[in-house]
């Protein structure tokens, strides 16, 4: 595998991984004494580490056992103690997970930072200690960062009091012209807040940019404009139907069936819900739609952020997203919040006529090389286009994969990396596509991505409608048996992720024998992926800044969450 | 007929309001309605057709608007020079017009410094940038001042260095003059003559001036000093209401101002058949205005450093050569 760490010893085989899927004792033994216990969670199993040995355990499994991807940090709070969990998996077989669970005590909820074995960790063990109220150490910069620095309390603990004032004093932002040199009387640095009102921060976004003439010397994301509780509103809904709805309005650019998928995916698995494959087809076929508006809306920004108007580009590609939001509102009756998935199945039919729907599909998948086409000779190949993307933003893969980076920014950087074919999930594995990947690393390899994915997105759907043609018509089932109310046992804990527009979207739902998740934690791609944007645009010019940003494709709905 | 110093300032007088009413009455349709319409049918859209015919009273509509906003003074910002800057660039562009021949008798004056008069009083307009950026007390205003002075250093050598080799050709810089220049016929094709508008006799100089002016003009791939994505409006992120008129506006003279220039030393200023020559002009300096809108739809814009690269090492290199070539071959040949 040309993809595996150079540093990695190549002759010894990984530890715990064997022909038939990871070997639980062997990465047990080879913690030691750093496991004091195991715990089972349904995606995998998890080894209960203590706090001050976080660092220790993370570096053996990422180096001796090959876990290189940090995928997600969740918080939580216990009657009796406060928990981190390190969900990993590998980059190379995401199917190989393991849990490292870190209890701490409940009047002393310090654990160690595992920001040195994975950059990601970072960001994530702020939200826990923003959120929970647990607190990391040897973490280079612990503060809140969905709320404000002034907040009061940890809203997910089971003490926090939502009554009491929240007075937010803007401190630091009193005056943003007071402190036009930080760093120092004698630095010729300027500070510049881009965002949160800026035209190219795509939402509320807050770069704290440093800059040395037009150069970026330092850059830090400020972000939590959008911070809408939406874990908490899915540990007050009922799995059956008050959750669904809330997905769509993570990722709201027209991804929404991917994210329903992402709990769809997740709460299948904790109830152990049955999918009539009927209701995979269409759910596979309504992702990829998803995604293809997704992706239209990704290069049409990022256009808009390379040419600096609401150029040619930036209007075919918003006609090609609502031709593909035209084909969802006719299945799902909605344009953006679609609310489509039911747990077990979709919530209705294709919509009647069938050859209708099929044939306005067909004809728009038979245009979209065409269009395609155009996208290439507009952007791709334009020479001012390559100057200014060629080579500018740079995301090595080793960087990359400490910051979890996954989706179109893990695969620009030659990652072979989708979940969609290493963790197969709907129909995906029945059906006749291709992962793309570039090698090039820079912003011109992640819109190359982008426009390739879009035509393996075309394949799939037009597979699938194929598929559904010729489907039995006693056979359409739409939906299993669900029982009315599910509550799953308590104490059940699962992870599970999906290949949504932006990578991989995860979902960690424990139970606690209600039928309300005790703890329901969303591991956002765009969270991860914004993180790598200081590494990315130090050292090179605002334009490549702004570039950068747009080639991230982030959302702020979803990374705020 | 009454003669005399008096009557001669009252007659400029008038004659110039009469061009500058002509001129913001030209701007306010390209600028207001053209643009929209331009740009909508370059992205596939219609744009204003609800307001008049055509959607003409969006004019209206639009000038009542920014005029009756209000016109916000940020805190500390340089008073005086705040106030003056966009008078500066709107009038410094206006001041051009004044010796452009367009034809039918419309030229206010002719001075044997022509040609030099126009790019000097159109280069003040930087000077009205950097008090611009420098007195809105805003970063981005700043680093919008700097980049736009940066940019048109880096053009208007090559701009006046390839318009020198017009001279050349024409050997004055008298306005009138050039215009004369082109009036003969270079070569006939098929009955119908080829006037010898420099494009036709020196399309080399033509292609780099019409670059170097999309950069004079701050137009795609060149509008660095404003790059909205970047760094929002660049110089003019702090004005609005009349102010921000007067910056759109100066931005719109100056495109038609270059157009003027353009089709002045190169498309043989007014001549053309059948209508008369102001009808021409126009035509002429609309399609300069047309080239500049169809690049802000199409071309990415380059990054800063990209653009002082291709001003110093490129173009300026090239418009060397143009003009050393020109001279020789003139030599020769006159």
């Amino acid at each position: 595998m040309s993809l595996e760490d150079p540093t990695k010893p190549e002759s010894e085989a990984v530890v715990g991984e064997t022909e038939d899927g990871l070997d639980y004792d062997a990465l047990e033994a080879l913690l030691g004494d750093l496991a004091i216990g195991r715990e089972t969670h349904l995606n995998a199993e998890a080894f209960v580490v203590r706090p001050d040995e976080v660092d220790a355990a993370l570096t053996t499994l990422r180096d001796e056992a090959g876990f290189d991807h940090c995928s997600c940090v969740t918080a939580q709070e216990y009657d009796d103690r406060y928990e981190s969990i390190y969900h990993l998996r590998k980059y190379a077989d995401p199917t190989q997970e393991v849990g490292v669970v870190v209890p701490t005590s409940r009047d002393n909820p310090v654990s160690q930072s595992g920001n040195n074995a994975y950059r990601t960790a970072d960001w994530h063990e702020r939200e826990a200690y923003d959120l929970v109220g647990i607190e990391y150490e040897d973490h280079p910069d612990l503060k809140r960062i969905l709320l404000p620095d002034t907040w009061q309390g940890h809203p997910l603990r089971s003490d926090y009091d939502q009554e009491q004032p929240q007075v937010v004093a803007l401190r630091e932002h009193a005056n943003p012209l007071q402190e036009d040199h930080r760093g120092g009387e004698d630095s010729d640095t300027m500070f510049l807040n881009i965002g949160p009102h800026h035209p190219a921060t795509h939402g509320v976004l807050h770069l704290k940019t440093v800059l040395d003439g037009e150069t970026v010397a330092d850059v830090e994301s400020d972000i939590g404009y959008l911070h809408r509780c939406e874990e908490q509103i899915c540990q007050q809904g009922t799995y059956r139907h008050q959750i669904m709805p809330y997905p769509d309005r993570w990722d709201y650019i027209s991804a929404g069936i991917l994210n329903e998928w992402a709990y769809a995916r997740t709460a299948e698995d904790l109830a152990d819900l049955e999918v009539p494959e009927y209701a995979q087809v269409i759910r596979t076929m309504s992702a990829e739609m998803c995604r293809i508006a997704s992706h239209m809306l990704a290069v049409a920004t990022f256009a808009l952020d390379v040419y600096g108007d609401f150029t040619a580009i930036f209007m075919y590609a918003m006609q090609d997203r609502e031709d593909m939001q035209n084909l969802l509102e006719d299945l799902t009756g909605q344009r953006l919040m679609f609310n489509y998935l039911r747990l077990g199945g979709v919530a209705w039919d294709l919509p009647e006529p069938r050859e209708e729907f099929f044939e306005k599909t067909r004809d728009l998948l038979d245009d979209l090389p065409e269009r395609l086409e155009e996208y290439h000779n507009l952007i791709t190949s334009n020479e001012i286009f390559q100057m200014r993307c060629v080579d500018t933003g740079v995301l090595e893969p080793d960087v990359a994969k400490s910051y979890g980076a996954t989706g179109p920014v893990a695969r620009g950087s030659g990652i072979d990396y989708d979940l969609r074919r290493d963790d197969p999930y709907g129909y995906y594995d029945e059906l006749d596509w291709d992962v793309v990947t570039e090698e090039g690393c820079d912003n011109y390899a992640r819109v190359l991505v982008r426009l390739q994915e879009v035509e393996e997105s075309a394949k799939i759907i037009s597979q699938c409608v194929d598929l559904l043609e010729d489907w039995p018509e006693e056979e359409r089932t739409i939906q299993s048996n669900v029982p009315r109310t599910l509550k799953p046992e308590p104490d059940k804990e699962v992870y599970r992720s999906v290949e949504a527009a932006k990578g991989e979207l995860g979902i960690y739902i424990r139970s606690d024998g209600t039928d309300t998740p005790g703890r329901f934690k969303i591991r956002s791609p765009c969270f991860s992926n914004l993180q790598t944007l200081p590494e990315m645009s130090q050292g090179e010019y605002i334009p490549d800044l702004i570039a950068s940003l747009g080639s991230l494709d982030i959302v702020l709905g979803e990374v705020d969450r | 007929m009454p003669d005399g110093p008096a009557f001669e300032f009252l007659a400029a007088l008038i004659a110039s309001s009469v061009i500058a009413a002509a001129l913001l009455g030209l701007v306010a349709v390209s600028g207001i309605w053209g643009k929209r319409k331009i740009t909508a049918a370059f992205t596939d859209r219609i744009a204003v057709n609800r307001h008049g015919p055509f959607g003409l009273l969006i004019i209206v509509a639009d000038a009542v608007r920014l005029l009756s906003k209000e016109l916000i003074v940020p805190e500390g910002v340089d008073r005086p020079a705040w106030d003056i800057a966009p008078i500066v660039m709107a009038g410094s562009a206006l001041l051009g017009f004044a010796v452009i021949p367009m034809g039918n008798g419309l030229h206010i004056a002719d001075p044997e410094v022509g040609l030099a008069y126009v790019f000097a009083v159109a280069s003040i307009a930087s000077v009205g940038l950097v008090m611009a950026g420098y007195s809105s007390n805003n970063k981005y205003s700043l680093l919008g001042g700097l980049r736009a002075v940066a940019q048109n250093l880096a053009y208007e050598i090559p701009l006046i260095l390839t318009a020198a080799s017009v001279v050349i050709f024409a050997g004055t810089l008298r306005m009138s003059g050039i215009v004369e220049a082109q009036a003969t016929t270079l070569f006939s094709v098929a009955g119908i003559g080829i006037p010898s508008w420099y494009a036709f006799v020196n399309p080399f100089a033509f292609v780099l001036f019409m670059a170097a002016n999309l950069a004079e003009v701050g137009r795609n791939p060149f509008d660095i000093p404003e790059a909205p994505t970047e760094i929002v409006g660049g110089w003019q992120t702090e004005y609005s209401s009349v102010y921000f008129v007067l910056c759109y506006l100066s931005e719109f003279i100056h495109i038609f101002l270059g157009g003027a220039i353009i089709a002045t030393i190169f498309l043989g200023g007014p001549a053309g058949p059948v209508l008369p020559g102001v009808v021409w002009f126009v035509i002429k300096m609309g399609a300069v205005y047309l080239f500049t809108q169809w690049a802000r739809s199409a071309v990415p814009r380059v990054r800063i450093d990209q653009l002082i690269e291709i001003g110093w090492k490129g173009m300026l290199v090239l418009s060397i050569a143009n003009l050393v070539l020109t001279a020789v071959i003139v030599g020769i040949t006159v």
